[in-house]
Protein backbone atom coordinates (compact mmCIF):
# COMPACT_ATOMS: atom_id res chain seq x y z
CA UNK A 1 0.00 0.00 0.00
CA UNK A 2 2.04 2.94 -1.21
CA UNK A 3 -0.82 5.11 -2.43
CA UNK A 4 -1.66 8.44 -0.85
CA UNK A 5 -4.69 8.04 1.45
CA UNK A 6 -7.63 10.11 0.29
CA UNK A 7 -8.06 11.68 3.71
CA UNK A 8 -4.75 13.55 3.28
CA UNK A 9 -6.18 15.31 0.25
CA UNK A 10 -9.27 16.14 2.27
CA UNK A 11 -7.14 17.60 5.06
CA UNK A 12 -5.23 19.77 2.59
CA UNK A 13 -8.57 20.91 1.18
CA UNK A 14 -9.80 21.72 4.69
CA UNK A 15 -6.68 23.81 5.34
CA UNK A 16 -7.18 25.75 2.09
CA UNK A 17 -10.87 26.25 2.81
CA UNK A 18 -10.25 27.54 6.34
CA UNK A 19 -7.54 29.89 5.07
CA UNK A 20 -9.83 31.28 2.39
CA UNK A 21 -12.63 31.70 4.91
CA UNK A 22 -10.38 33.61 7.30
CA UNK A 23 -9.23 35.84 4.43
CA UNK A 24 -12.88 36.56 3.68
CA UNK A 25 -13.41 37.70 7.26
CA UNK A 26 -10.07 39.39 7.84
CA UNK A 27 -9.35 41.52 4.79
CA UNK A 28 -11.03 44.77 3.88
CA UNK A 29 -9.58 45.13 0.40
CA UNK A 30 -12.07 43.72 -2.13
CA UNK A 31 -9.38 42.04 -4.23
CA UNK A 32 -8.05 40.22 -1.17
CA UNK A 33 -11.57 38.99 -0.45
CA UNK A 34 -11.86 37.72 -4.03
CA UNK A 35 -8.59 35.81 -3.60
CA UNK A 36 -10.08 34.20 -0.48
CA UNK A 37 -13.14 33.13 -2.44
CA UNK A 38 -10.87 31.60 -5.10
CA UNK A 39 -9.04 29.63 -2.40
CA UNK A 40 -12.32 28.24 -1.07
CA UNK A 41 -13.41 27.27 -4.58
CA UNK A 42 -10.13 25.48 -5.21
CA UNK A 43 -10.39 23.63 -1.89
CA UNK A 44 -13.75 22.24 -2.97
CA UNK A 45 -12.27 21.35 -6.35
CA UNK A 46 -9.41 19.46 -4.69
CA UNK A 47 -11.94 17.28 -2.87
CA UNK A 48 -13.73 16.52 -6.14
CA UNK A 49 -10.47 15.49 -7.80
CA UNK A 50 -9.38 13.42 -4.81
CA UNK A 51 -12.56 11.36 -4.88
CA UNK A 52 -12.58 11.16 -8.66
CA UNK A 53 -9.33 9.17 -8.32
CA UNK A 54 -11.29 6.09 -7.31
CA UNK A 55 -14.17 6.51 -9.77
CA UNK A 56 -13.86 4.62 -13.03
CA UNK A 57 -16.17 7.10 -14.80
CA UNK A 58 -14.13 10.13 -13.59
CA UNK A 59 -17.24 12.21 -12.88
CA UNK A 60 -15.48 14.31 -10.26
CA UNK A 61 -12.76 15.25 -12.75
CA UNK A 62 -15.29 16.44 -15.34
CA UNK A 63 -17.28 18.37 -12.75
CA UNK A 64 -13.99 19.92 -11.60
CA UNK A 65 -13.30 21.22 -15.10
CA UNK A 66 -16.72 22.88 -15.19
CA UNK A 67 -16.15 24.34 -11.72
CA UNK A 68 -12.89 25.84 -13.04
CA UNK A 69 -14.76 27.67 -15.82
CA UNK A 70 -17.40 28.94 -13.41
CA UNK A 71 -14.63 30.23 -11.14
CA UNK A 72 -13.05 32.15 -14.00
CA UNK A 73 -16.41 33.72 -14.95
CA UNK A 74 -16.99 34.75 -11.35
CA UNK A 75 -13.53 36.30 -11.15
CA UNK A 76 -13.96 38.30 -14.38
CA UNK A 77 -17.33 39.76 -13.39
CA UNK A 78 -16.23 40.41 -9.81
CA UNK A 79 -13.11 42.29 -10.90
CA UNK A 80 -15.19 44.39 -13.29
CA UNK A 81 -17.46 45.24 -10.36
CA UNK A 82 -14.43 46.10 -8.21
CA UNK A 83 -13.10 48.45 -10.88
CA UNK A 84 -16.50 50.12 -11.22
CA UNK A 85 -16.72 50.48 -7.43
CA UNK A 86 -13.28 52.09 -7.45
CA UNK A 87 -14.51 54.63 -9.99
CA UNK A 88 -17.50 55.43 -7.78
CA UNK A 89 -15.82 55.62 -4.39
CA UNK A 90 -12.07 56.09 -5.14
CA UNK A 91 -11.30 53.16 -2.81
CA UNK A 92 -12.19 49.47 -2.54
CA UNK A 93 -12.37 49.04 1.22
CA UNK A 94 -15.43 46.95 1.85
CA UNK A 95 -16.01 48.48 5.28
CA UNK A 96 -16.20 52.01 3.91
CA UNK A 97 -18.73 51.54 1.12
CA UNK A 98 -21.75 53.72 1.73
CA UNK A 99 -24.77 54.32 -0.47
CA UNK A 100 -25.15 57.86 -1.69
CA UNK A 101 -28.67 59.21 -1.47
CA UNK B 1 7.41 7.08 3.91
CA UNK B 2 7.38 6.37 0.23
CA UNK B 3 8.59 9.00 -2.26
CA UNK B 4 4.96 9.53 -3.28
CA UNK B 5 3.94 10.53 0.23
CA UNK B 6 7.04 12.70 0.62
CA UNK B 7 6.34 14.61 -2.58
CA UNK B 8 2.71 14.94 -1.51
CA UNK B 9 3.79 16.46 1.80
CA UNK B 10 6.17 18.87 0.06
CA UNK B 11 3.40 20.02 -2.28
CA UNK B 12 0.96 20.43 0.61
CA UNK B 13 3.60 22.48 2.40
CA UNK B 14 3.94 24.76 -0.64
CA UNK B 15 0.18 25.05 -1.13
CA UNK B 16 -0.95 25.60 2.42
CA UNK B 17 2.14 27.64 3.35
CA UNK B 18 1.54 30.06 0.49
CA UNK B 19 -2.15 30.22 1.36
CA UNK B 20 -1.20 31.17 4.91
CA UNK B 21 1.22 33.78 3.54
CA UNK B 22 -1.71 35.19 1.56
CA UNK B 23 -3.69 35.33 4.77
CA UNK B 24 -0.88 36.89 6.77
CA UNK B 25 0.57 39.55 4.48
CA UNK B 26 -0.86 43.01 4.05
CA UNK B 27 0.97 43.70 0.79
CA UNK B 28 -1.37 42.83 -2.02
CA UNK B 29 1.40 42.15 -4.53
CA UNK B 30 3.01 39.69 -2.13
CA UNK B 31 -0.39 38.04 -1.86
CA UNK B 32 -0.59 37.76 -5.65
CA UNK B 33 2.84 36.09 -5.69
CA UNK B 34 1.77 33.74 -2.90
CA UNK B 35 -1.37 32.93 -4.88
CA UNK B 36 0.87 31.94 -7.79
CA UNK B 37 2.71 29.51 -5.53
CA UNK B 38 -0.58 28.18 -4.18
CA UNK B 39 -1.86 27.47 -7.67
CA UNK B 40 1.42 25.80 -8.59
CA UNK B 41 1.20 23.53 -5.54
CA UNK B 42 -2.43 22.74 -6.28
CA UNK B 43 -1.54 21.69 -9.82
CA UNK B 44 1.07 19.36 -8.31
CA UNK B 45 -1.56 17.91 -5.98
CA UNK B 46 -3.82 17.28 -8.98
CA UNK B 47 -0.98 15.41 -10.67
CA UNK B 48 -0.57 13.25 -7.57
CA UNK B 49 -4.33 12.56 -7.69
CA UNK B 50 -3.85 11.18 -11.23
CA UNK B 51 -5.74 14.10 -12.81
CA UNK B 52 -3.13 15.39 -15.26
CA UNK B 53 -5.69 17.14 -17.49
CA UNK B 54 -6.98 19.04 -14.50
CA UNK B 55 -3.45 20.04 -13.46
CA UNK B 56 -2.58 21.46 -16.86
CA UNK B 57 -5.88 23.30 -17.32
CA UNK B 58 -5.65 24.62 -13.78
CA UNK B 59 -2.19 26.01 -14.44
CA UNK B 60 -3.21 27.57 -17.76
CA UNK B 61 -6.42 29.09 -16.41
CA UNK B 62 -5.27 30.27 -12.99
CA UNK B 63 -1.68 31.32 -13.60
CA UNK B 64 -2.29 32.54 -17.14
CA UNK B 65 -5.78 33.96 -16.72
CA UNK B 66 -7.03 34.68 -13.24
CA UNK B 67 -3.73 35.86 -11.80
CA UNK B 68 -3.24 38.30 -14.69
CA UNK B 69 -6.79 39.55 -14.14
CA UNK B 70 -6.03 40.06 -10.46
CA UNK B 71 -2.82 41.93 -11.27
CA UNK B 72 -4.78 44.18 -13.61
CA UNK B 73 -7.31 44.74 -10.84
CA UNK B 74 -4.54 45.65 -8.40
CA UNK B 75 -3.01 48.02 -10.95
CA UNK B 76 -6.28 49.78 -11.75
CA UNK B 77 -7.38 50.17 -8.14
CA UNK B 78 -4.08 51.34 -6.74
CA UNK B 79 -4.77 53.86 -3.98
CA UNK B 80 -2.14 56.52 -3.75
CA UNK B 81 -0.98 58.09 -0.55
CA UNK B 82 -1.60 55.08 1.65
CA UNK B 83 0.99 53.17 3.62
CA UNK B 84 4.43 52.60 2.13
CA UNK B 85 5.75 54.99 -0.47
CA UNK B 86 7.88 52.51 -2.34
CA UNK B 87 6.80 51.43 -5.81
CA UNK B 88 5.67 47.91 -4.98
CA UNK B 89 4.45 48.55 -1.47
CA UNK B 90 0.71 48.36 -1.86
CA UNK B 91 -0.36 48.03 1.74
CA UNK B 92 -4.00 47.27 2.41
CA UNK B 93 -6.07 47.58 5.53
CA UNK B 94 -7.57 44.72 7.47
CA UNK B 95 -9.84 44.15 10.42
CA UNK B 96 -8.56 43.01 13.79
CA UNK B 97 -6.81 39.70 13.41
CA UNK B 98 -7.93 37.71 16.45
CA UNK B 99 -11.51 36.83 15.55
CA UNK B 100 -11.05 35.85 11.87
CA UNK B 101 -8.03 33.69 12.67
CA UNK B 102 -9.89 32.06 15.56
CA UNK B 103 -12.92 31.33 13.38
CA UNK B 104 -10.69 29.98 10.61
CA UNK B 105 -8.92 27.71 13.09
CA UNK B 106 -12.30 26.55 14.36
CA UNK B 107 -13.47 25.75 10.81
CA UNK B 108 -10.23 23.89 10.09
CA UNK B 109 -10.29 21.81 13.26
CA UNK B 110 -14.00 21.07 12.80
CA UNK B 111 -13.43 19.89 9.23
CA UNK B 112 -10.43 17.76 10.23
CA UNK B 113 -12.43 16.26 13.11
CA UNK B 114 -15.35 15.38 10.83
CA UNK B 115 -13.09 14.01 8.09
CA UNK B 116 -11.10 11.91 10.57
CA UNK B 117 -14.28 10.18 11.70
CA UNK B 118 -15.11 9.11 8.15
CA UNK B 119 -14.20 5.68 6.88
CA UNK B 120 -12.29 5.92 3.61
CA UNK B 121 -10.71 2.50 3.97
CA UNK B 122 -11.88 0.45 1.03
CA UNK B 123 -11.36 3.03 -1.69
CA UNK B 124 -9.11 1.79 -4.48
CA UNK B 125 -7.46 3.72 -7.27
CA UNK B 126 -9.51 3.11 -10.40
CA UNK B 127 -7.11 4.07 -13.17
CA UNK B 128 -3.64 5.54 -12.61
CA UNK B 129 -3.08 6.32 -16.32
CA UNK B 130 -3.46 9.61 -18.14
CA UNK B 131 -7.04 10.76 -18.55
CA UNK B 132 -6.51 13.16 -21.46
CA UNK B 133 -8.17 10.98 -24.09
CA UNK B 134 -11.01 10.08 -21.78
CA UNK B 135 -11.77 13.70 -20.94
CA UNK B 136 -11.55 14.77 -24.58
CA UNK B 137 -13.97 12.07 -25.74
CA UNK B 138 -16.36 12.63 -22.82
CA UNK B 139 -16.55 16.38 -23.36
CA UNK B 140 -17.62 15.90 -26.96
CA UNK B 141 -20.01 12.97 -26.44
CA UNK B 142 -21.57 12.38 -23.06
CA UNK B 143 -20.96 15.86 -21.68
CA UNK B 144 -21.46 17.80 -24.92
CA UNK B 145 -24.48 19.74 -23.67
CA UNK B 146 -22.89 20.97 -20.41
CA UNK B 147 -19.75 21.79 -22.40
CA UNK B 148 -21.69 24.01 -24.80
CA UNK B 149 -23.66 25.55 -21.95
CA UNK B 150 -20.52 26.40 -20.04
CA UNK B 151 -19.12 27.98 -23.22
CA UNK B 152 -22.20 30.19 -23.55
CA UNK B 153 -21.95 31.00 -19.85
CA UNK B 154 -18.33 32.06 -20.30
CA UNK B 155 -19.30 34.25 -23.27
CA UNK B 156 -22.10 35.90 -21.29
CA UNK B 157 -19.79 36.48 -18.33
CA UNK B 158 -17.07 38.06 -20.48
CA UNK B 159 -19.51 40.35 -22.32
CA UNK B 160 -21.09 41.27 -18.99
CA UNK B 161 -17.69 41.99 -17.46
CA UNK B 162 -16.65 44.29 -20.30
CA UNK B 163 -20.01 46.06 -20.10
CA UNK B 164 -19.79 46.51 -16.33
CA UNK B 165 -16.19 47.73 -16.46
CA UNK B 166 -16.83 50.32 -19.16
CA UNK B 167 -16.99 53.99 -18.27
CA UNK B 168 -20.66 54.79 -17.67
CA UNK B 169 -21.80 58.37 -17.88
Amino acid sequence: MNEIPVVLFLWAGACLFATGFSMLLLKRNAIFVLMGIELMLNAANLNLIAFSRSDAANRGLLLGIFVLVVGVCEMAVALALVIQAYRQFQHIDLDRFKSRN
Amino acid sequence: MTPLILSFLALVLITCGSALVMLWTKHILHAALAMFMTMLGLAGLYVLAYADVMAVSHLVIYVGGVLILILFGIMLTNQKGRGGQEKNELVTEESSRAWPLFIGLLVFSGLVFILSRGNFGGIEIADPNSKLGFVGVSLLTEYALPFELVGIYLLIALIGATYIAKQHE
